[in-house]
């Protein structure tokens, strides 16, 4: 009987392990990241409800990732003038060659963009609380390759919310939390 | 041997007169000409009209008369009617809200004016209970337009209600005087030296920002000269980066460790040299500012939002960020992100609630100066 349970829990384990991958990160083996000084923050696409959305997130990443002190971000008005002098069409997707010509510009090793997919409140029966879903990516302006992606998801409907209400957590938090979670990918 | 010492003395005595004349040229924050008005003397003074940045329907007039009223109550010359606006009409002065560097020295020596008072109205609701907020600041004239004094003031009919009820205030006409009193009280004080120089007030640490990166090119010992350009205005509400950039000229006036250009100089600059700004200020924008107002900062930001709510029920909101751009370096040397709501920390009785954007961003552009120049 102790046979059976060793090899039923065995077998659990292995489709467990079978299920994991290696998550939401890409890193490009080949890149020094150390080499990166400053970077570019683009302006995020926004695929939510609100239009203020991805200039919230934005705004909260750029300062997060300067108070790291890791990295100097360019300051938005800079990028625009350089996007704007590159002609680049769509500036939340831009293409490799775009990205080149951006980069001597502005001056800088990388440029980050990034997609807001959710913002705001989730309903689900009576309950309600705020959500960010969000995903980043970093493109080296030397060869316009991608070198980092990351995403996440915070906030959202929690057990507890489900069974005592309260509404979740305040959007500024769960930005912060969500973008706190990809700075801490991207230094990983 | 004789002659020689006399020639001494009278070198020395030429000397002596010179360095005392050109002390009196010195320039230092909060005189005018050079002759602190600080409490002596009583120096005429011109009232600009009062500028309406929010964005509904305001008593503007009736604010203005009750300023000149009290300025000469307190026995201030305050610059005839008559010859203000012609004086406007002349110089084509349409914009109100600040003064620049042309207008101030023509305003010196044609009127023989020594100061502008400027107010700006941010909030006015006559809804019940009523709310209101402005600013205003003394500005002298001449060469060099200096900010004298500034300060500002928002209330709401229902902020301190009291046992029963009995402090709620519903009439706006009365809530209007109180404010402007407590105004006048401020620049009172600073004209008569009683309370001498606008110090730093306390600030709740709920206000402070949420998010900060400073660099250590800021220096706390270094005195520097700040240019406060109007924000990047994102909010609903109209005019919000002009009341941002506003409380910022207000907060880091009364910081020692700052020297703030009057908007109105920042913003003559601006239209002469047609720095158009998306997105906020970008390097090359920088060095013209840096060139034409010789600053070494330049604060600019983002307001993302800026709300007060009409009636009883509500709660203001205010969320913005901040960044400061050294001219050295041409390096954000500062960057933040304050966002607060009126009834944050709030869990009784609604103890402690902010009823106004103004009291919330005048706080929370406190703490940034406060720790700025820690």
């Amino acid at each position: 009987m102790v046979k059976l349970w060793r090899i039923l829990f065995c077998s659990v384990l292995t489709v467990l392990a079978g299920c994991a991958g290696k998550g939401d990160i890409y890193r490009d083996p080949n890149m020094d990241f150390g080499a990166i000084q400053s970077v570019a923050v683009l302006p995020f696409s926004n695929l939510t409800r609100d239009n203020l959305a991805a200039e919230r997130v934005r705004d909260v990443f750029i300062n997060k990732l300067l108070s790291t002190g890791a990295v100097y971000v360019l300051p938005a008005g800079e990028v625009a003038r350089g996007v704007a002098m590159v002609d680049i069409q769509n500036p939340f997707s831009p293409s490799p060659e775009e990205i080149v010509k951006l980069g001597p510009i502005i001056k800088v090793q990388a440029i980050i963009t990034g997609v807001v997919k959710e913002y705001g409140e989730v309903r689900s029966g009576t309950t309600s609380a705020n959500l960010i879903s969000l995903s980043l990516q970093m493109i080296e302006t030397q060869t316009g390759k991608i070198v980092w992606t990351a995403s996440t998801t915070k906030g959202g409907i929690s057990i507890w919310d489900r069974l005592f209400g309260g509404g979740g957590q305040p959007m500024n938090d769960v930005t912060g939390k969500a973008v706190n979670d990809l700075i801490n990918k991207l230094f990983k | 041997m004789t002659s020689s010492t006399n020639f001494l003395n009278k070198t020395a005595v030429i000397l002596f007169v010179g360095l005392l004349h050109l002390s009196g040229c010195a320039y230092t924050k909060g005189t005018v000409s050079g002759e602190s008005h600080n409490g002596v003397g009583r120096f005429q003074i011109a009232v600009f009209p009062v500028e309406n940045l929010s964005g509904t329907l305001s008593p503007l007039k009736e604010m203005r008369e009750s300023v000149i009223k009290r300025l000469r109550t307190e026995g201030f010359p305050v610059l005839e009617e008559g010859i203000l606006e012609k004086f406007m009409a002349r110089h084509r002065v349409r914009y109100t809200g600040g003064i620049d560097q042309g207008t101030a020295k023509a305003f010196k020596e044609e009127t023989g004016t020594e100061a502008v008072l400027i107010t700006s109205v941010e909030l006015y609701s006559d809804r019940v209970p009523p709310k209101i907020a402005f600013i205003a600041r003394l500005v002298s004239t001449g060469d060099k337009p200096v900010i004298l004094w500034m300060d500002g003031v928002g209330l709401a009919g229902d902020q301190s209600p009291g046992i029963l009820g009995l402090g709620l205030i519903e009439n706006p006409q009365e809530l209007r005087e109180k404010a402007m009193s407590s105004l006048l009280d401020s620049l009172m004080g600073y004209l008569s030296g009683e309370k001498g120089e606008m110090g730093i007030k306390s600030v709740k640490r709920k206000f402070s920002p949420k998010i900060v990166y400073r660099s250590f090119e800021i220096s706390p010992d270094k005195k520097y000269t700040v240019a406060v350009v109007p924000f990047f205005n994102r909010s609903d509400r109209k005019n919000g980066g002009e009341i941002t950039a506003l409380h910022f000229v207000k907060e880091l006036t009364r910081i020692e460790e700052f020297d703030v250009v009057e908007p109105g100089v920042v913003r003559q600059g601006l239209l002469n040299l047609r720095v158009i700004m998306e997105e906020g200020v970008s390097l090359a924008n920088a060095d013209i500012i840096f060139g034409i107002l010789n600053v070494d900062l330049i604060l600019s930001g983002k307001v993302l939002d800026y709300q007060d709510y009409q009636g009883a029920s509500g709660t203001p909101k205010v969320n913005f960020s901040v960044l400061l751009i050294e001219r050295k370096s041409r390096l954000i040397v500062w960057s933040s992100e304050s966002y607060n709501e009126g009834d944050d920390g709030v869990f009784l009785f609604d103890w402690g609630k902010v009823n106004t954007a103004y009291t919330m961003t005048s706080q929370m552009a406190q703490a940034i100066g406060k720790i700025m120049v820690k």
